[in-house]
């Protein structure tokens, strides 16, 4: 494990910099400098959303096991990974202003609470999936083609699963941003680090995709056993995050 | 088969992974081999810090007050027990209980700090501080600047804690 702990140090100790070097750019806008500070910004953002999506969490193991299991291509994992990305920013700046406009005081523990709920939906709709992946493993075994037509529809609620639990990190750029009354810049900057993140969680499909197509070669006539394994994977993975 | 179990132990227990930044500040007296004072001074990140101050400073005065200290005592500060206020008094590798005394919270430089003793008549020999979130929620970071001790003199190190990553203060 000492490998796993120095990646984590490093990760850690990156997140730490560049979290100090935000926060100090977003205090010190000012008319002169908001043009090239702003760009600053964002694309420290974008950075940090990219380191951040590294460490453990995000998606990337859902989209991991999804590919290994479902014969694709790399554009669909990019595809995914952007699908997750948009709907990851989407719910963290829909959960921040909610909670923000509707509640202004105390948000922080309601934003908890909200925080636990949408990460059960997640779980449940995980489970959906690995129940799916199960099924169209089982039924499509002697049907390969059309197996592989109707796995498309499960990518979106792939994506919706993993993406619906808004990231606390991109909250608390948004929320730093609203209490310094940049709501412009928070907005762009939960989408910069959307974006940054979407292209981590791409990169873990497009891996899998690319382990899945060695393995296939092996399995080739017993694909379908693959693809189970991978279903009770991701149905055990919502499980535990259910129960967790 | 120990490989999907740890997978799966990974992301049950570290899907979160720092979202906020906590600063350790250690000043720590030892007097005949024992220590005399162990105080503990938190320095929140900048944007966690703005997001609470803008609840817990309730009255905008830009620091915390004597309620609004104890309202942070009982609603948040007393929600790390147990997380063993991610520090951790080792004492022949085993881990010996402590409450934190005279919590005090203020407001530095924009940054949220709690500040807090340790009563314990410890020997330094054999006593290790260890600091980190098994959740990995929050990252605790201890650097040999933060370090401030009397009449000893201690390392910092990092500590491998398998699923997340935290640092020791050892004495000499």
């Amino acid at each position: 494990m000492e490998f796993y702990a120095k990646f984590l140090q490093t990760l850690i100790q990156w997140q730490y910099q560049l979290n100090s070097f935000i926060s100090t750019n977003i205090r010190s806008l000012n008319d002169e400098n908001s043009l090239s500070t702003s760009f600053l910004i964002l694309g420290i953002a974008f950075t940090y959303g990219l380191v951040h999506a590294i460490g453990p969490g995000h998606g990337k193991a859902l989209v991991a096991l999804y590919f290994t299991s479902n014969k694709s291509d790399y554009k669909k994992a990019f595809k995914m990974g952007y699908m997750i990305a948009i709907i990851h920013a989407l719910s963290a700046l829909i959960f921040t202003f909610g909670i923000f406009l509707i509640l202004k005081t105390m948000f922080r523990k309601n934003f908890n609470e909200f925080s636990e709920m949408a990460m059960q939906i997640s779980a449940v709709m995980i489970i959906g999936v690995g129940i799916y992946l199960i099924y169209e493993a089982f039924s499509g075994r002697k049907h390969k083609e059309k197996h592989l037509k109707k796995s498309s529809k499960s990518e979106v609620a792939v994506a919706f699963s993993a993406g619906i639990v808004p990231c606390p990190g991109v909250m608390t750029i948004v929320l730093f941003c609203v209490v310094l009354g940049q709501y412009t810049l928070g907005i762009l900057s939960a989408i910069a680090m959307s974006i940054g993140m979407g292209l981590t969680i791409s990169v873990a499909g497009i891996l899998s995709i690319a382990f899945g197509r060695k393995t296939n070669g092996l399995l080739n006539k017993k694909a379908y056993i693959l693809e189970m394994i991978g279903g009770f994977l991701v149905l055990s993975l919502g499980i535990i995050l259910f129960i967790a | 088969m120990k490989s999907i179990f740890t997978l799966f132990l990974l992301i049950s227990s570290v899907f979160a992974h720092p979202h906020t930044f906590i600063e350790v500040y250690p000043s720590i007296e030892v007097e005949k081999s024992k220590f005399s004072t162990i105080h503990f001074k938190w320095v929140l990140d900048e944007m966690t810090s703005t997001i609470l101050i803008m609840e817990l400073d309730s009255n905008a005065n830009g620091k915390i007050d004597k309620k609004e200290n104890d309202y942070i005592e009982k609603e948040y500060f007393s929600m790390f027990k147990p997380y063993s206020y991610y520090t951790y008094v080792k004492i022949d590798k085993k881990v010996v209980p402590f409450k934190p005394e005279n919590f005090k919270a203020t407001i530095e430089n924009h940054r949220l700090c709690y500040s807090f003793d340790i009563y314990g008549n410890y020997g330094i020999k054999n006593t290790i501080f260890e600091f980190g979130d098994s959740d990995f929620y929050v990252a605790m970071v201890l650097k040999d600047e933060f370090v401030t001790i009397k009449g000893s003199s201690a390392k910092v190190s990092g500590v491998d804690n398998d699923f997340y990553y935290g640092y020791k203060l050892e004495f000499k």
